[in-house]
Formats: structure tokens, C-alpha cells, sequence
């Protein structure tokens, strides 16, 4: 009796890591063991299929003196930052005003929210015409009168990455506005009345008091889009394809087109793992210090 | 009495200011899908005629018809009807079981702790930051190993693989909030592992349940790099079968007909956001911000 | 009663019979616009008369390399399509790892080495073996024209480049845009490959383009290559951005543009407006002293499988590639013409007639060579060095010299 019961309680100890594991498995081959064969690849001379020749750093050697790559990482950067900056000034300013009692709510959010539903192999055309100085925004307002107005940034190998930025904002903007937005339901009304019974202007309690308590909802809203940064892919090759020349070439596009179009696979192995190092040491940290907190809490 | 009437006269303005930025935003928010939707109802010549952006001069639905049931991928002219299809097919089982597989992932990770959660969850985590152009080879060989190859119950495995790095973390990190009182509570009355889950956890946990949807749905109907990798001809997922429509090369684009193929691609996931938009906020709004 | 039932049973016996997929092959390929599918229905009509299936696998964009992508997978996975187009080098390199069917002996009874210009033959064999069927051949570098503009500006077809340009400079002072094209850098390249060998003759394509030669790269030569490349920018509207090829063939057509450089894909977009070459529009080669073919071709590779029926389908499918009469009907449709030298063009259209002419001159003066930008000259990891400079240049500000000096060490460093 006393045997099962104890049987019974060590099962049941054990019925949710035996329960996890599984997911645990698959992430550990799917993910971890298929970055560490990606490893092995980089450390070989593998061109057009792998082969398991080690040649030790030559490839990342080759990468770094690759001009193109130069031009994926800082684009990367700048791009990020941009895209980062931009879409969580503009999901935030959007959330706060959609929260002051707006007529057609729903309609707009659903508007500021369906560029996130669409893939870039469904917009990319659209956003190339709108972009284009000859057919799209540019030819209609000088139509319109103001001929000396110029939006020619696409065909501008110095400007062309930000219309990728424009088109990344479009896309995840009303994403951020919608967790903003979850954020601002969520803080208690009472608060602001409080804050304006002592005389303060509405400006000022944004700033002070309901801007620093959206901290939660910001860090989800930059973990999400540093995600989708990172993975920007669709998105440059739709719009630019990497072009002009190689202007807006992302480390994700380089990788692509060296190992499916360039036969260098282990250079774009090297690029993969660089990648990865990259997200590794923005991701280790924040995830440290979270998890952290937790256990704390 | 004229203090308060300005005081006022400046709320309204103000008012105006926040109506007339917020429609501003809107509009241009609208306008690729505008320029989507025009085109789609040109006929091609009128484009090639230099008609980009701006409305038809004749307005017609052939291209609708010949996205849906004529078009050519390749030698088979079929449409994308086929492939609509296909794509329900992945993507109602891949939603479902990444969905339920965070779900009690998240469940255990936070009610059932036990030593090394954390480093189990972050390990899932990071998962969600991998470039997946990285791993395509490798999947395939994984693949072809399991028999799974050129199969839709194959792309399956794969954005399951991948999307329960998601869904744990949206699950995990709702359940955080969740008093744990509740779950001691049943364990006095004498409930076990699943029935917890079952009855107490399930049914608070409904707006993250959307949330995950919602999330899974978007990027599985959405993707193209496992499609066009993990499948071939007749299961392809329909962003396959338009790229195949879209991305000619040596070919006259069809450029109405495009536009119709990316509409009809995009309804689901338009008609997901529309619909659900409203319990996503709410889901959000619920815990998954509280991260 | 009982007819009816045996009827019946008769249909539903034949259903499983035509659905054990006897002799069907999948044909894993990248062509999906409408012509190039039109053409490819006449090889899978003659298939299906010799009563083998297809099946078809197209993945379409980025010049095949999705479809590249694809094949890889497949072939990781163990599972490859029967059958693959191929572009460029990329058979010989699956060849290399052993994965790709031996044709010789059909090749041998079908007299295919005969048959081919000797210029193809590094595409489609690997060692001695035959490992794919060449279905058609198009010319890179070709010049399309607006009959009408030439005319009422008094232009003749340039002899030169010098005299294009001149041509293109008194056009644009009529507000006539010279050049029509997009900023793609497989555009860029094409003029970009008939520069190489027309500034400097086809003996500076083989050094640089295919044998890479450093000496050659870094030359003087390669500097007025560079040079000629940037008359040419100032000859093109400050739009040409993301725009298609047949949008920029388009505007040939309409008069907004003079020229366009492409393909002989190009062609089916004047034809199917109804115009004639000679009297609507010109077509003819980039302006050399030696008059260059630069070829590309498209042919079909089969994999090694053991399943009998579809190695039966593969040979049928050979077969059908390389039968003059598909050829023929192929090429009409798709604006190039037959891989095979012997298949007689007699009914195509004057370019055709003209294309087909200027390769026999080609071979023998040895200014038929494989287009670079299409995959037929330097391997991919240099041929794309080539691209990235020449696209950069073309769309920047880059000098001359420091375009030369990006380009030898671009090539160094992926040797």
C-alpha cells in the first residue's frame, strides 16, 4: 500500500519533466544540434554540397574580406536600430491616442494591424510601384502641383535601405501598438485621475507615470521585433532584392544567395554562425536577467 | 463662463488633432493594399500601358478567376484552389498541436517546477531567434531519415518543431501570473497532473489561447522558406504556388493576376486579424505583456 | 444486368492500374511564365503520347535558385524528383557527386555529340558520360530597337558602341529615353558580358569571364570595360529601378524607349503585339568587331533512381528532348532556337534566322561563348563577384579604377 502510494508520488514527480521532454528533444535536435552541424559546415571547405574537410577559420577569413558581408552587417545595424526606434515610437504614439475613447476603434486597430497578416511575397510589388520616384508617391505629388518634390530613396544605393525600414515599419508598427495598447487596458484608471486631481497635464502623466509602467509591454514588444529584424528576409528580397547594386543586402540575404546561388556553403555556414553569436549576445543576457528576476520574485 | 467655453473649444481641437492623425496613419497604412486591390482589377493591359497606382479605367474580375482556378504553376493549370487546400491542411494541425503542446509546456514549466525549468525554457526561448535559412539542410536529411519528405504531415513536424519555441513562451509567460493558489487549491481536493491542466488552467487561459493562434497561424500560412524546401509540385502550401505565379524571370508578368493571387493568399490571415484582432489585444491585455 | 456489372468492375479494376503511376516522372523545373510553360507543353504532350506520365514540380523566382534550393533538399532527404532542369554548371556539379543518370548510350544511338556545337558539350557531360539533353539555346546578347525612332532621328544599327552611344546621346536630347532597362543586376550583367568581349574582342571574355586570368582582371583593358559601362548609366532614366525587363521591353515597344539590351526572350513581347522584325522593330547582336554569340541552355538532367518504370520514363523523357521535331516546336514558342545545329529554322522569324546564322560565324571565328550572367562562363562563387561589382558600379558613383581593383580582389578572394 504504502509501496504504490510512494510509486504513485515519485510518478507523479516525474509525470511533467517526463511530459516536457519530448518538446525538449525535438528542440534540442531541431534547433541545437542542426546550429552545431551548421558550425561543422563553417570549418570546412564544403562549396556546393558539404564535405568534411577541415580548413579551420579560413572561411570566416573569406567572409570578412567579402564587401558585400561588410555592407549586410551594417545595414543589419542600421536597420535594426531604425526599425526598432520607429516602430516602437510610432505602435506606442498610436496606442496612447487610440486609448483616448476613440469612435471606430476597432476599425482603425484592424487597420494599423493587417500589414502584420501579409507576407512581403504578397506586398513587395505594391510597396516597389509606391517607392518608385516614376510611378509611385514622388509622380503623384508632383502631379499634384509640387514638382519639386523628390522621394527617389530606392534608386539610391545610399538611401535605398531605408525604404526597406519603411516598409518594415508599415508592417510590425500596428503589432507594437496592439501590445502597447494591451498595456495601457491594463494600468488602472485611478491612477491617472489621481495624477490630475493634483494638476497634472496629460503630457506629463504620460511621461512620468504611464510611459515607465508600459516597461513590460516594451520589452515584449523589442523582443518581437528584434526577432523579426534579425529574420528580415522576405522583406528585401521583395522590395530591392538585395539591390541596388548590393545596397540593402541583410546578413539573412547573404546567407541565402551563398549557399543556394553562390556555392560557398561553408562561407554562408560562417555567416549563420555569426548571425547566431549576434543574437546569442543580445538574447543570453536579457534572458538571464529575466529568468533571474523571476526566481527572485 | 468664456474660460470654460475655450477650455472647450481646445478639448475638441484637441480632439480633431487626435482624429485627424489617427486617419492620416490610416490612409497610409491602406495604401499598398489600395494599390493590391486596383490592379487586381485592371486588365493587364491598362497596366502595361503605364497604369501603375490609381483607379481602373475598366473594371474586371478575370484576374480574380484566373488567380483562383485557371492560373499556371508550371505545366498544371490549376489555380491556387489546390493549394489553398493544402495550406488548411498543414496549417490546422501544425496550429493546433504547437498551440497544445505550449500550452502544457507553459503549464509545467510554471506550476510544476522542478530544478532546471528556467535553463528549459531559455533553451526553447532562443529557439525562437533562429535563422532558418541556417538549418534547412540538416531538416531535410531529419526528414528523409523519418520518411517525411515531400509531405505535408512533414511541414508539419517542422513548424510544430519551431513553433512550440513560441508557444511555451506565450504560454509560460501567462501562466506566470496565474496565483499558484489556484492549482494547490485543486491538488488538496485530490486533482492530478492532467486534470489541473484540463479543468482549472484550460479554461482561464482562453485570450492566450488567441494570441497563440493568432501568432501561429500568421507565420505558419505565411511562410515560404519550408514550403518551397520540405515540399514539391501538388503539396505545396499555397505561398509556394504563388511565388510560382509571382516570380517569373524570362516571362511578361502578369501583374493583375498576381495582385489577385497575393488577395487571395493573403484573405485567410486578413480574415484571422480582423475578426480575432479585437481578443488579441484582450489575450495580450490578459498576461502575455506581463512578460 | 450483368454487362452492367462487369462494366463496372472493368472501370473500377482500370482505376488502380492508371493510378500505379507506371512510368511516371517528375519533372522538377523553374519555368512558370507563360511562354516558357506553353513551350514546355509540347515535351510533355510528346511524353504523354509515348504514354508516360509527368508530374509536375515548378518553383519558380530568383533565377532558379529556389528551385536549386529545392533540388538540394530533396536530394538531402533522399528523395529526388526523376528528372531536373538544369542552367549554367549545375549538372556537371550534381554529376560530380554521382547522383545524376549516365546518358551516353542513348546518346551514342541518338548521335547527340554530332549534333551539338562543340562549345556545349561542358555543360552537358561530365568526364565522358553525357548527363543532360540540351533543348534550346537563347542569345544573351542582343539589341532590341524601336524601328520607328531609329528612322525619324536618322539612325542606322550601330557598328559600334561608340556609335551606339553617340545614337543613344542625340535620342536623349530628343527626349527619347535611350535605354530602356531595370536595375537587376542580371541586367546590369548583360551588358556588362557583351561589353567584355566587344571593347576588347572575345580573347579578353575567355581570360577574364572564364579563365579568371589576375593579369587580364587588373588590366587596362577591364578599366574601359568599366568605362563604356558608365556612358551607358548616363543613357538610362533615373526610374529603372525594380523594374522588369518586359516592363522595359514594354516601353520599347511604345516609343518611350529606344533600346533595350536582353535575351532573345525578349522577342515574344514584339511578336505578341503583332510586330515584324525589320519592319517594326531591329533586332540585332551587341556592336563588335568580332560579332559575339553569347549562348545560354537550358537542359534536363535525370537522377539516379532504382525504380525501373521511372527509369523508363527518363529515357522516354531524353528521347523527347532531343528529338529534332520537339525541338523545333519548343524553340518556336520560346523564342530561342533548337540546341541541336542540324534542326533547320527555316520557319522561324528573321531574328531567329539571324541568331542562327551568326553562331555558325561564331564558332568558327571563336566568338561563341557562354554567357557569364546566365551561369555559362566562371563558376558561380566568381561569376558573381563579376555581377556584384558591375551592379554596384552601375548604380553608384564608383570609379573606373576602384571597380577594377573591388573586382581582382573579389576574385581572389572566393579562388
Amino acid at each position: 500500500m504504502s509501496a504504490s502510494t510512494r510509486m504513485s508520488s515519485r510518478l507523479a514527480a516525474w509525470l511533467p519533466r517526463l511530459v516536457v521532454a519530448p518538446s525538449l528533444l525535438v528542440v534540442i535536435v531541431a534547433v541545437y544540434l542542426f546550429i552545431l552541424w551548421t558550425g561543422l559546415i563553417s570549418v570546412t571547405s564544403s562549396k556546393f554540397v558539404p564535405t568534411y574537410d577541415f580548413v579551420g577559420l579560413e572561411q570566416y577569413v573569406r567572409l570578412w574580406a567579402t564587401p558585400r558581408w561588410h555592407t549586410a552587417v551594417a545595414n543589419l545595424f542600421i536597420f535594426s536600430a531604425l526599425f526598432l526606434a520607429l516602430s516602437t515610437g510610432l505602435g506606442l504614439l498610436m496606442a496612447i491616442l487610440l486609448d483616448q475613447n476613440i469612435r471606430a476603434e476597432g476599425a482603425l486597430r484592424a487597420i494599423y494591424l493587417y500589414p502584420m497578416a501579409l507576407s512581403f511575397i504578397v506586398t513587395g510589388t505594391a510597396w516597389k510601384w509606391i517607392m518608385n520616384p516614376g510611378l509611385g508617391i514622388q509622380r503623384v505629388v508632383n502631379d499634384l502641383g509640387w514638382t519639386d518634390f523628390r522621394f527617389d530613396w530606392i534608386t539610391n544605393p545610399d538611401m535605398a535601405i531605408y525604404t526597406v525600414v519603411v516598409a518594415g515599419v508599415w508592417q510590425s508598427s500596428g503589432f507594437a501598438m496592439a501590445i502597447f495598447l494591451a498595456g495601457l487596458r491594463g494600468i488602472d484608471n485611478s491612477v491617472i485621475k489621481a495624477a490630475q486631481i493634483e494638476g497634472a497635464t496629460l503630457p506629463l502623466i504620460y511621461r512620468q507615470i504611464i510611459i515607465p509602467m508600459l516597461r513590460p509591454a516594451m520589452l515584449s514588444v523589442i523582443v518581437l521585433l528584434s526577432y523579426i529584424a534579425i529574420k528580415s528576409f522576405d522583406l528585401v528580397l521583395a522590395l530591392t532584392n538585395g539591390g541596388p547594386g548590393t545596397a540593402t543586402e541583410l546578413p539573412s540575404t547573404f546567407m541565402f544567395s551563398a549557399t543556394f546561388r553562390r556555392n560557398q556553403m561553408g562561407v554562408g555556414a560562417a555567416s549563420a554562425v555569426m548571425m547566431l553569436m549576434t543574437v546569442a549576445a543580445i538574447i543570453i543576457p536579457y534572458l538571464y536577467s529575466e529568468l533571474r528576476e523571476k526566481n527572485d520574485g | 463662463m468664456a474660460e470654460a467655453l475655450s477650455q472647450s473649444s481646445k478639448m475638441r481641437l484637441g480632439r480633431l488633432a487626435i482624429y485627424a492623425c489617427l486617419v492620416i496613419v490610416a490612409v497610409l497604412y491602406l495604401m499598398p493594399l489600395w494599390v493590391m486591390v486596383t490592379t487586381s482589377l485592371k486588365p493587364l493591359d491598362e497596366i502595361y500601358g503605364g497604369s501603375f497606382i490609381g483607379l481602373p479605367k475598366v473594371v474586371t474580375l478575370d484576374a480574380w478567376r484566373a488567380a483562383w482556378s485557371q492560373a499556371c504553376i508550371g505545366t498544371e493549370c490549376t489555380g491556387l484552389k489546390p493549394y489553398f487546400v493544402n495550406s488548411l491542411l498543414m496549417v490546422i494541425p501544425a496550429v493546433a498541436l504547437s498551440t497544445g503542446i505550449g500550452a502544457i509546456n507553459g503549464y509545467i514549466l510554471t506550476k510544476w517546477k522542478f530544478p532546471g525549468a528556467n535553463f528549459v525554457f531559455g533553451l526553447m526561448l532562443f529557439g525562437c531567434f533562429l535563422p532558418y535559412q541556417a538549418i534547412l539542410i540538416p531538416m531535410a536529411r531529419t526528414l528523409g531519415l523519418l520518411g517525411l519528405a515531400g509531405s505535408i504531415p512533414g511541414l508539419v513536424a517542422v513548424h510544430v518543431s519551431y513553433g512550440i519555441c513560441f508557444t511555451t513562451l506565450f504560454f509560460r509567460n501567462y501562466f506566470v501570473s496565474l496565483p499558484d493558489e489556484l492549482t494547490k487549491a485543486a491538488m488538496v481536493d485530490g486533482a492530478g497532473f492532467f486534470r489541473i491542466f484540463w479543468s482549472v488552467i484550460l479554461p482561464t487561459s482562453i485570450p492566450i489561447i488567441v494570441v497563440s493562434c493568432i501568432w501561429q497561424f500568421t507565420q505558419i500560412w505565411n511562410d515560404f522558406l519550408f514550403g518551397v524546401s520540405f515540399t514539391s509540385g501538388s503539396s505545396s502550401p499555397i505561398t509556394v504556388a504563388l511565388n510560382n505565379i509571382v516570380n517569373v524571370t524570362t516571362g511578361r508578368k502578369q501583374y493583375n493576376v498576381d495582385m489577385a493571387a497575393a488577395m487571395i493568399a493573403a484573405i485567410p490571415t486578413l480574415v484571422v486579424y480582423i475578426v480575432a484582432g479585437r481578443y488579441f489585444v484582450r489575450g495580450l491585455t490578459a498576461g502575455a505583456v506581463k512578460g | 444486368m450483368s454487362k452492367f456489372i462487369a462494366t463496372v468492375l472493368a472501370a473500377t479494376m482500370l482505376v488502380p492500374v492508371a493510378a500505379r503511376a507506371e512510368g511516371e516522372i517528375e519533372v522538377l523545373h523553374h519555368w512558370v511564365s507563360q511562354s516558357e510553360v506553353d513551350a514546355l507543353n509540347v515535351i510533355r504532350k510528346e511524353l504523354e503520347a509515348k504514354g508516360f506520365t509527368w508530374k509536375d514540380s515548378a518553383v519558380g523566382g530568383m533565377s532558379g535558385a529556389n528551385a536549386q534550393q529545392a533540388l538540394r533538399s530533396r536530394l538531402t532527404a533522399g528523395n529526388p524528383p526523376g528528372a531536373m532542369q538544369f542552367l549554367g554548371w549545375e549538372g556537371v556539379q550534381w554529376a560530380e557527386q554521382g547522383v545524376v543518370r549516365d546518358l551516353n548510350d542513348l546518346a551514342k544511338t541518338g548521335g547527340w555529340r554530332e549534333a551539338l556545337a562543340p562549345q556545349l558539350l561542358p555543360f552537358v557531360t561530365s568526364g565522358d558520360a553525357f548527363i543532360a539533353a540540351p533543348i534550346n539555346m537563347h542569345r544573351q546578347n542582343w539589341v532590341w530597337a524601336n524601328k520607328k525612332i531609329f528612322d525619324d532621328a536618322g539612325i542606322a544599327v550601330p557598328k559600334s558602341w561608340t556609335e551606339l552611344i553617340a545614337a543613344g546621346q542625340k535620342l536623349q536630347e530628343k527626349g527619347i529615353v535611350p535605354i530602356a532597362m531595370g536595375d537587376e543586376p542580371w541586367q546590369i550583367g548583360i551588358i556588362f558580358d557583351a561589353l567584355l568581349s566587344d571593347v576588347n574582342g572575345p580573347e579578353f571574355y575567355q581570360k577574364t569571364a572564364i579563365d579568371l586570368d589576375p593579369e587580364a582582371l587588373g588590366s587596362p583593358e577591364m578599366v574601359k570595360v568599366f568605362d563604356t559601362l558608365r556612358e551607358v548609366r548616363g543613357l538610362v532614366d533615373n526610374n529603372f529601378v525594380g523594374r522588369d525587363w518586359a516592363v522595359a521591353t514594354g516601353m520599347v515597344i511604345n516609343g518611350e524607349a529606344a533600346m533595350q539590351f536582353m535575351g532573345d526572350w525578349a522577342k515574344g513581347e514584339f511578336l505578341a503585339k503583332g510586330l515584324k522584325p525589320n519592319q517594326d522593330f531591329y533586332c540585332f547582336a551587341t556592336p563588335g568587331q568580332v560579332t559575339s554569340f553569347q549562348y545560354l541552355i537550358d537542359s534536363f538532367g535525370m537522377f539516379t533512381v532504382k525504380d525501373e518504370n521511372v527509369q523508363n520514363a527518363q529515357t522516354a523523357l531524353a528521347e523527347t528532348i532531343m528529338d529534332p521535331k520537339v525541338q523545333k516546336g519548343f524553340n518556336l514558342i520560346k523564342g530561342s532556337i533548337p540546341a541541336r545545329s542540324d534542326v533547320s529554322v527555316d520557319d522561324f522569324d528573321d531574328c531567329a534566322k539571324l541568331g542562327y546564322q551568326e553562331r555558325a560565324t561564331a564558332i568558327e571565328k571563336g566568338s561563341m561563348q557562354g554567357a557569364m550572367t546566365h551561369g555559362f562562363a566562371a563558376k558561380p562563387e566568381f561569376a558573381s563577384v563579376f555581377s556584384d561589382v558591375a551592379a554596384q558600379f552601375f548604380v553608384g558613383t564608383m570609379s573606373s579604377e576602384d571597380a577594377v581593383k573591388m573586382l581582382v580582389s573579389g576574385i581572389d578572394n572566393a579562388r
